[in-house]
């Protein structure tokens, strides 16, 4: 993004259309608007109260039957409260099972896919559904790794790449001001291996479910994904392009779905972020479609993210993917070498 | 985490502050009151705000940089499309996500009132959003938070 840059955002003079199809009944909307002549483009809603506006007869009966902007605002504010009650940011590991129980009632297909992963994973940890959660998985699941194998060498080269990115962060119009602090915590986090007191993955999930910390470091990631993004345009815009109405060039579409927090991930915010990392992930794709050949329906699709610079290294990352979510997944050990027997 | 940031933001806005705007208060610093000239130069030749000057409330939330400071003009405010006469503001960038909007922890107010100056510039006519005073008496007293925008204008 370019720092400073005036373009002018979006914005709508539609502040009292929020009512618009929750409240004014079809044939409401029709009556009225059929007395009045429309409003070009797309500012339906707008014209919708602005009749409403004018006439108080209709006024008064939509008023007292609507709910009011407070109370929707409430409403939804209390919906997200009771989710994040549900699940914290970060949930405890679970055995595969319980994700196969979820589905019993429903989707056979889900069942048996997820029956046919159980060769593979032995667990998974879910993360809260708030739009964060490929980022969320993504550090929780890597962070745990490095903590628990104590793998010196892989965090010194991430640091020196965190490192690298504070100049570039900087040439891609990113205010020192508006990354500093997430990027020296996230940094602490790491050099804290191989020291007295090193991080614990107990001390990485109270870190990753902190109300602070943890949507510090979700902001880190996406303004690295959106760097990663905008420097490599000429890459990225092609698949960029088409995604949406809205956002026409590489920085309007990192501005308004990368950056934002809750925005959710799609594959050019995983290419990018792996990319920006250089830590090759691995993405299992559970979803209703049943794949042709070998094993049949109950294939499961995976899809490896690797960036150029790490070929033919293995995935250090394991997420699942359920449309439109993302949670983190352990895979099963390895099968112990067979031992000889012992000799008597 | 809210408290340092407001206070580096302080610290780069009296080195640099915005273009056209200059900081009239910012105690306590949770909530600023900033002068904004209106912009010279408009679309089509000179702005149609150049001869205004208007005075804009910042108020952080704890939740800052997290959710978006709540922006609005104090009255009397610009007379634009966008810009309801109790001073409140219909732009993306001034919502979260949640609400269908596009602020982003990248953002400052520095870059709100660019944003915002910017969108003065682009006005080609002085009129108030449709519905202005039926909006006003509705939200009387009330943050431009609880209200529920919708954000479909590119143009202005």
């Amino acid at each position: 993004m370019a720092a400073g840059s005036p373009a002018p955002a979006q914005s709508s003079h539609s502040g009292v259309s929020a009512q618009r199809g929750s409240t004014c009944s079809a044939e409401q909307v029709e009556s009225i608007a059929a007395n009045v002549p429309s409003h070009s483009g797309s500012c339906y809603g707008d014209a919708v109260v602005d009749i409403v506006a004018l006439s108080p007869a209709v006024q008064n009966a939509e008023v007292s039957s609507r709910p009011t902007d407070e109370e929707i605002i409430a409403q939804e504010n209390a919906i997200r409260a009771s989710e994040a009650e549900k699940l914290g940011f970060v949930g405890d590991i679970e055995p595969l099972v319980a994700l196969e129980k979820e589905y019993e009632a429903g989707s056979e297909v889900f069942v048996r896919k997820i029956r046919s992963l159980e060769s593979s994973y032995r667990s998974m940890r879910r993360t809260r559904g708030d739009g964060n959660c490929f980022f969320r998985s993504f550090i929780f699941a890597y962070m745990e790794v490095l903590v628990a194998t104590n793998d010196l060498a892989e965090r010194n080269r991430v640091v020196t790449c965190l490192r690298q990115w504070r100049p570039k962060l900087m040439e891609t119009g990113f205010q020192e001001l508006v990354f500093e602090d997430a990027l020296e915590v996230l940094i602490d986090q790491l050099n804290s291996l191989g020291t007295a007191e090193p991080l614990t993955v107990r001390q990485l999930e109270d870190n990753l479910r902190d109300a602070s910390l943890s949507p510090m470091i979700v902001m880190m990631l996406r303004m690295l994904d959106s760097a990663e993004i905008q420097r490599r345009g000429d890459f990225f815009y092609p698949f960029i392009l088409g995604m949406s109405d809205e956002a026409t060039t590489v920085e309007q579409f990192c501005r308004r779905y990368v950056e934002p927090m809750g925005e959710e991930s799609d594959h050019v915010h995983i290419v990018a972020l792996t990319d920006a990392l250089q830590v090759p992930i691995r993405v299992v794709y559970l979803d209703r479609t049943a794949m042709p050949g070998e094993g049949g329906s109950s294939a499961v699709a995976t899809y490896d993210f690797t960036p150029a610079g790490c070929a033919g290294t293995p995935p250090r990352v394991h997420l699942l993917y359920r449309p439109g979510h993302y949670d983190v997944l352990y895979p099963a050990l390895p099968a112990p070498p067979s031992v000889p027997a012992a000799s008597t | 985490m809210c408290m340092r940031r407001i206070q580096a933001e302080l610290s780069d806005w009296l080195l640099d502050p915005p273009e056209g705007c200059c900081l009239e208060s910012f105690e306590p610093l949770m909530e600023w009151v900033i002068i904004m000239a209106g912009p010279e130069s408009g679309a089509y030749g000179p702005s149609l705000y150049r001869d205004d000057t208007f005075r804009m409330s910042v108020k952080f939330s704890e939740g800052y940089p997290l959710e978006p400071p709540e922006v609005l003009f104090i009255p009397p405010s610009p007379v634009h499309v966008h810009i309801y006469s109790n001073g409140h503001i219909c732009l993306d960038i001034l919502s979260d996500q949640s609400r269908n909007g596009g602020w982003s922890p990248a953002l400052t107010i520095s870059k709100v009132c660019l944003s915002l100056r910017s969108m003065l510039a682009s006005s080609t006519e002085k009129k108030r959003p449709p519905g202005d005073l039926e909006y006003c008496l509705r939200t009387r007293n009330r943050s431009p938070r609880e209200t529920r925008w919708e954000f479909h204008d590119t143009t202005v």
